[in-house]
């Protein structure tokens, strides 16, 4: 069984599988518990609205088999975009509600007096601490958001991104994996990067 | 650091691309597939793709083709054309569209851009500003109907009902290849806070230097120069270079 990409109708899935398929690695969209608990991996992508997000998840009834796939059996979980910030334990986005809570952290608006919001376009991505998966001290990748993850623990922060302030833009904890950025539309940069996930874990 | 991004757009008949001077003589300049092919192995930075003729001509967009063209892309693509509803928007982003780009609708009913945000979020909603130069020295939006709304209004109102990007294109500059209108981008500019793509008159690559280090807009978008001359995206990101912007090359 190859990966699966949650389809919780938070959209990008698309690109998500396109890129997978350049790759050579087998991924199926899927919200099938059954197919969820057999992949050798999960990938949560996603545009859109927070409280939208985790309201889908709940609909669907995935939060209890995804806790348990990624954080009793360790399942090598990728996290895009809105699939980075669903991971927090809270959101702002429209209102305040619980995130998956994986990561401990909050996700709120961007708040700048120059800059435009949203955050669009490519934009250096600098990493912390060496990793296996970002390989590059900086790259450039694609962004496009208007609420940013504030992680608790800096030391699950894998690379930074530059706006006006400092902002997450990628997390790695254990089995976890998880961008701010697109990694499907990064063109070489973020195929590499989806590359070095499945070579470490798959 | 946020880089400056330069962005061909593609604008398509339904059938082949074309282009247009001043949203006029529409002039067949090839094949969208293998124009998307060409930009992605060029690594562009994005890609528009438009169907101009889309709501005149009471059609949707053609998904196949719109498809095809997302397929050859491992960077951001935007599309437009006739796109009125929610289920419009559904089914390009289920192919894999990145961005919506939104005209006629948004200015017949500025409220189908708020529930587009609301349902799909902010950032893949953008909105097309065709703006003209009236006799009187108003920038206006460019309809056929009388009496259109100036810039400076339509732009807060589209920023206030969620729009996530404004595409502003100056129909006097389409298709002329003799540099971008300064003033109605700075106007733009004032007008929001949005994230702003500028297009109409880029001609070579000293009208890019001319846009960036006179406006703070984030983006340029061109087709002209990319069909008719020798210049390469990449050119344009190698001069804005060398007056100090960050480019990605």
């Amino acid at each position: 069984m190859g990966a699966v990409v949650i389809d919780y109708g938070m959209g990008n899935v698309a690109s998500v599988q396109k890129a997978l398929r350049f790759l050579q690695i087998d991924s199926v969209v899927s919200n099938d518990k059954t197919i969820i608990r057999e992949a050798s991996a999960l990938i949560l992508p996603g545009v859109g609205a927070f409280a939208q997000g985790m309201h889908n998840l709940h609909e669907s009834g995935l939060v209890g088999v995804l806790h348990e796939e990624v954080l009793q059996n360790k399942k090598p979980f990728l996290g895009i975009c809105l699939g980075m910030q669903l991971l927090a334990t809270t959101g702002t986005e429209p209102h305040t509600c619980q995130g998956l809570g994986w990561v401990a952290g909050t996700v709120r608006k961007m708040e700048d007096s120059v800059l435009r919001i949203p955050h669009l376009g490519w934009n250096t991505v600098e990493r912390t601490r060496e990793s296996d998966i970002i390989q590059q001290d900086k790259t450039d990748c694609y962004f496009i958001h208007s609420y940013h993850f504030d992680a608790e623990d800096p030391n699950v922060v894998l690379a930074t991104v530059d706006y006006g302030k400092t902002y997450v833009a990628a997390i790695e904890q254990n089995n976890i994996f998880a961008t701010q950025f697109h990694p499907e539309k990064s063109q070489d940069a973020g195929l590499a990067m989806l590359k070095q996930f499945f070579q470490k874990y798959a | 650091m946020l880089k400056v991004r330069i962005i061909p757009i593609l604008t398509f008949n339904g059938f082949g691309l074309v282009k247009t001077k001043q949203f006029q003589q529409p002039r067949m300049v090839g094949n969208p597939v293998q124009a998307a092919r060409v930009y992605n192995s060029r690594g562009v930075d994005e890609l528009l793709f438009l169907d101009i003729f889309a709501t005149k001509q009471k059609r949707k967009l053609n998904l196949k083709m719109v498809s095809d063209v997302i397929r050859e892309c491992f960077m951001p693509v935007g599309i437009g054309g006739g796109i009125d509803n929610i289920e419009d928007i559904r089914d390009l982003l289920k192919i894999g569209a990145d961005k919506v780009i939104i005209k006629t609708a948004a200015i017949n009913d500025p409220d189908f851009v708020n529930k587009a945000a609301d349902f799909f979020g902010a950032q893949c909603i953008s909105v097309a500003v065709d703006a003209y130069l009236d006799e009187n020295g108003v920038y206006r939006i460019y309809t056929t109907e009388k009496g259109a709304i100036p810039v400076d209004e339509f732009i807060p109102l589209m920023s206030e009902k969620g729009a996530g990007e404004i595409v502003l294109t100056s129909v006097d500059r389409d298709g002329m290849m003799q540099g971008f209108d300064i003033d109605l981008v700075k106007l733009a500019g004032k007008s929001c806070q949005l994230p702003i793509v500028v297009a109409g008159g880029g001609g070579e690559p000293a009208h890019f230097t001319e846009l960036f280090s006179q406006t703070d807009c984030g983006a340029a978008a061109a087709a002209s120069i990319f069909h008719f001359t020798q210049f390469t995206p990449l050119d344009i990101k190698r001069a804005l270079e060398t007056i100090g912007k960050p480019v990605r090359l």
